[in-house]
């Protein structure tokens, strides 16, 4: 068919032929590691809020009993949500968004996205601050990877959330 | 379709091969899109649907729109059959 191949190609230069598409994912090009970040914090900020959510006592009434679990419910819920976005956003970014060629210049990035995995599920399952951490940790160094693959300088600030956590932010402008 | 199909490879088309017969498991037609009429899609007939119309994939399962986000496709929509695939 090596042959056929230039015949119908000049073909269709004089008489374009419809194209038919095969891989049909819209190509939008629109990637951000900021949703799995923001996520990460929020796994982050759903431990500290669990922490420091003060126990019912013997004492307690009815009503604080029930506050108690209803908040209890709601940053559990959260918790686990979110640490489901963080590795959802991870995986469109690490199946969709780099390349072999990113890899080829940041070698640690398939290992970098299995800590996330892990760290993210940990965060999940159990009410446990150092996998949070970890995830938070392992975004922001995807997202300085991200930001680099586009050539884009970025900085180590703050985060301007409770957590007061690390944020890898892109210098834009 | 990838692996089995690349952009820039040429499809020819047998718009007659189901005027008589009908689509088969397997076959790799080409249809126009059903989001986009006026697009044209190539895709893998994985099966006939219940409904009656045929329920078309991606090889490419990872990143192919076809029958599991539009459903089973009609088949006054199917151009016809890819009779020849030429690669460069």
């Amino acid at each position: 068919m090596a042959l056929l191949h230039p015949i119908l190609r000049a073909l269709d230069r004089v008489r374009p032929a419809p194209v038919a598409r095969a891989h049909c994912d819209i190509p939008c090009g629109i990637y951000d590691p900021h949703h799995a970040q923001l996520a990460a914090h929020t796994v982050v900020r759903m431990n500290l809020l669990i922490k420091d959510l003060p126990h019912p006592t013997p004492e307690s009434t009815m009503e604080q009993k029930m506050e108690f679990h209803a908040k209890l419910g709601r940053y559990v819920a959260t918790k686990e949500q979110h640490a489901e976005i963080a590795k959802h956003e991870i995986r469109i970014l690490w199946g969709d968004y780099f390349k072999p060629e990113h890899v080829q210049a940041h070698p640690g990035l398939h290992d970098l996205v299995f800590k996330a995995m892990k760290a993210a599920s940990k965060a999940r399952q159990e009410t446990n601050l150092q996998a949070a951490e970890d995830l938070l940790k392992a975004t922001n160094d995807v997202a300085e990877i991200f930001w680099q693959t586009k050539n884009v300088p970025t900085v180590r600030a703050k985060a301007p959330y409770p957590t007061e956590r690390e944020i890898v932010v892109p210098k834009l402008g | 379709m990838a692996p089995s199909m690349a952009p820039g490879d040429y499809v020819i088309v047998n718009r007659w091969s189901y005027k008589i017969g009908k689509p088969a498991q397997g076959d790799v037609v080409v249809l126009r899109d059903p989001e986009n009429p006026a697009g044209h899609l190539v895709k893998r007939i994985a099966s006939l649907a219940t409904s009656g119309g045929y329920f078309v994939v991606g090889d490419n399962l990872e990143a192919s729109r076809d029958s599991r986000a539009f459903g089973p496709i009609a088949k006054d929509l199917i151009v016809g059959r890819v009779w020849r695939h030429v690669k460069p």
